[in-house]
Order: structure tokens, then C-alpha cells, then sequence
């Protein structure tokens, strides 16, 4: 069975960047969302077993995904995707719960490796 | 105008790359301000020459006396790029960079030029690696001291009739420190700028 994931960014070229940097043997069924609300949706219906999310985006941000995620019981394997790339952005994320932290621009390298170190089959 | 307009695409590259080039500029902010700082998603608008000031208010705000440093950029895409200071960011700049007493206002000067060199150098270079295009700069200038935000242009001396506008707001949490970066490339530059856009899309 495909591995349900969820891409949420407000740039669609910034979504289309992450998808075409996936391992492509990874049996996944991708859904995309343009920012936190539709994100927090597509994770209620089941759509997020692994989730990459950028953290600025308008409206609803990532920081404000995680903390709803973690209010519903986290049960999503969150790669937080972002050009933000202080420190504390990541010590951060990582409090709110997400697995891991990749930079943009994203590359292929760097995505395989985090879900390879945390046991993702590919 | 509809031939310098950005397609939707160009636009949404150009804000992605913006986003990323903000990304180390903020990270730089952060590290020489000991704070973490917050980007603010990048506005990208199209200019009119007659209307710049009236622009440039409406995202620093019309309330607060601003200092603005100015740098002109050239390479296959030219433009000026700003940072905007208002009264208390200045302030407060010295103190936030670890200086304990007060500093004369050659210092302060110095400071801004620095900070503000710092953020364009870092934002324009993100942007120009992303695109394959290197560009130069020029020395920083003090272009304008605790003036009012509709008298940074004097749009009689601008050379374009419309200019791409890219704006970006760093806010530091730990203190009340804002400053905006807005970039403008007059229409020459436009259409570079879409070509590299197009070739950017066009190689992801």
C-alpha cells in the first residue's frame, strides 16, 4: 500500500521542488496543501503518515500546524521544510514535534537521508 | 504593462526564491543580533513611479520617522535595493549588537551601513545564485535620517516610469527591532529578471 504524504507550502513551485526531490522508488499517494488549514484537514482525514511542511506561509503557519498536531496527538512524521534557517527555527520545531529539518532549496540527498534514519521504507 | 507583468508561475518562483534568500539574511540578522528573528512572507508588487512613496509607506507604516540605507545592484538584472530603519529600530540597533554605552551617531551610522549590508548582500546574492545571474554592488549610502517615509523618493528623479518591488520585513522577538529590505528593478531589468524566472522553473 502507498505510503500516504502530505506537501504543504503556499508556493506550488516550492511543492513541485519537494516532489520532484522524493526517492523515486518510494511507493507514495501525494496531497498537496497551500497552507496550515488545509494541512490540518488533509492530516484529520488521514492523508499525512509523513508530512513535509514549510513554516512561513500566510494565514495559518507551520509553527501554528505543529501546534495543533501535537493538540491531536501527533500521529504524523513531520519534516518541516524550510528556508529558515536560524538555530533556534529548528530547536524550535523539534519542540513542537517534528521528526526532522531540511532547508531549502531541498535535495534529493537530504530528504533520503532523514527518512532513511528514521526507518522509513523506501 | 501586461508585457512586464510576471505570470502567475514567475511570480510564485520569485517568491519562493525571495523566501529562500530571506532565509539566510534572517539567519545572519539573527546571529549578529543574538535573537531569533522573524521573516515575514515576501511581497512582490509592480511599481509605479509616480506612486513609489505612497507604496513603500503602506508596508513600513506612515507613522514613525524612518533611516534608509541605499545600495544599487548591477549584473544581468540592476535595481537599488533599501533597507528601511524606523526610529526605534535605530535605537536600539547599538545596544542589540553589544555595545554598552552610548554610541555616537558616527558609530550608529556605521552600524546601519553594516546591518544593512549584511541583509542586501546576503537576500540579493541568495536570489542572484538561484538564478545564475552574479551581481555587483555599490558602496552603502545613508540615504535618508529620521525622515518621513513619503520623502525617500523624490519620484522626479527616478529614471523608470515602473519598477518590480520585492519587500521583506525581519522583526526581532527579544526586542523592538523592525527592518524592511524592498528591492526595485526598474523595467529593463523585468524582463531578465522573467527570462531567468522562466529558466529557473524550467530546470526544477
Amino acid at each position: 500500500m502507498p505510503t500516504p504524504i502530505l506537501v504543504v507550502d503556499d508556493s506550488s513551485i516550492a511543492r513541485k521542488m519537494l516532489i520532484k526531490a522524493l526517492p523515486p522508488a518510494w511507493d507514495v499517494e501525494i496531497t498537496q496543501a497551500s497552507n496550515g488549514n488545509e494541512a490540518v484537514a488533509a492530516y484529520r482525514a488521514g492523508k499525512a503518515d509523513v508530512m513535509f511542511l514549510d513554516l512561513t506561509m500566510p494565514d495559518m503557519d507551520g509553527y501554528a500546524v505543529l501546534e495543533t498536531l501535537q493538540k491531536e496527538g501527533l500521529n504524523s512524521f513531520v519534516v518541516v521544510v524550510t528556508a529558515d534557517v536560524q538555530t533556534l527555527a529548528r530547536e524550535r520545531v523539534r519542540a513542537l514535534g517534528a521528526a526532522a529539518f531540511v532547508k531549502k532549496p531541498v535535495d534529493p540527498a537530504s530528504i533520503e537521508a532523514v527518512l532513511r534514519e528514521y526507518g522509513i521504507k523506501l | 504593462m501586461t508585457v512586464i507583468a510576471l505570470t502567475e508561475d514567475q511570480r510564485d518562483a520569485l517568491q519562493e526564491i525571495t523566501n529562500i534568500a530571506m532565509g539566510r539574511a534572517g539567519a545572519l540578522l539573527a546571529q549578529l543580533m543574538g535573537s531569533f528573528v522573524h521573516l515575514s512572507v515576501p511581497g512582490i508588487s509592480l511599481a509605479d513611479a509616480s506612486n513609489i512613496s505612497g507604496t513603500i509607506a503602506q508596508t513600513v507604516g506612515r507613522e514613525l520617522a524612518v533611516t534608509a540605507v541605499r545600495q544599487s545592484f548591477s549584473g544581468t538584472l540592476r535595481g537599488e535595493a533599501m533597507v528601511i530603519y524606523d526610529e526605534r529600530g535605530c535605537r536600539n540597533l547599538a545596544d542589540l549588537m553589544g555595545y554598552e554605552d552610548e554610541v555616537g551617531q558616527a558609530t550608529e551610522r556605521e552600524l546601519l551601513l553594516d546591518v544593512g549590508n549584511v541583509l542586501v548582500g546576503a537576500c540579493l546574492n541568495g536570489i542572484a545564485d538561484l538564478l545564475v545571474s552574479p551581481l555587483s554592488y555599490s558602496p552603502p549610502t545613508i540615504i535618508a535620517e529620521n525622515a518621513e517615509v513619503d520623502r525617500l523618493i523624490n519620484p522626479d528623479q527616478l529614471t523608470w516610469d515602473y519598477a518590480l518591488l520585492i519587500q521583506v520585513r525581519f522583526t526581532l522577538e527579544i526586542r523592538d527591532f523592525t527592518c524592511h529590505l524592498l528591492t526595485l528593478m526598474p523595467e529593463e531589468s523585468i524582463s531578465q529578471l522573467k527570462k531567468a524566472l522562466d529558466a529557473f522553473m524550467e530546470s526544477i
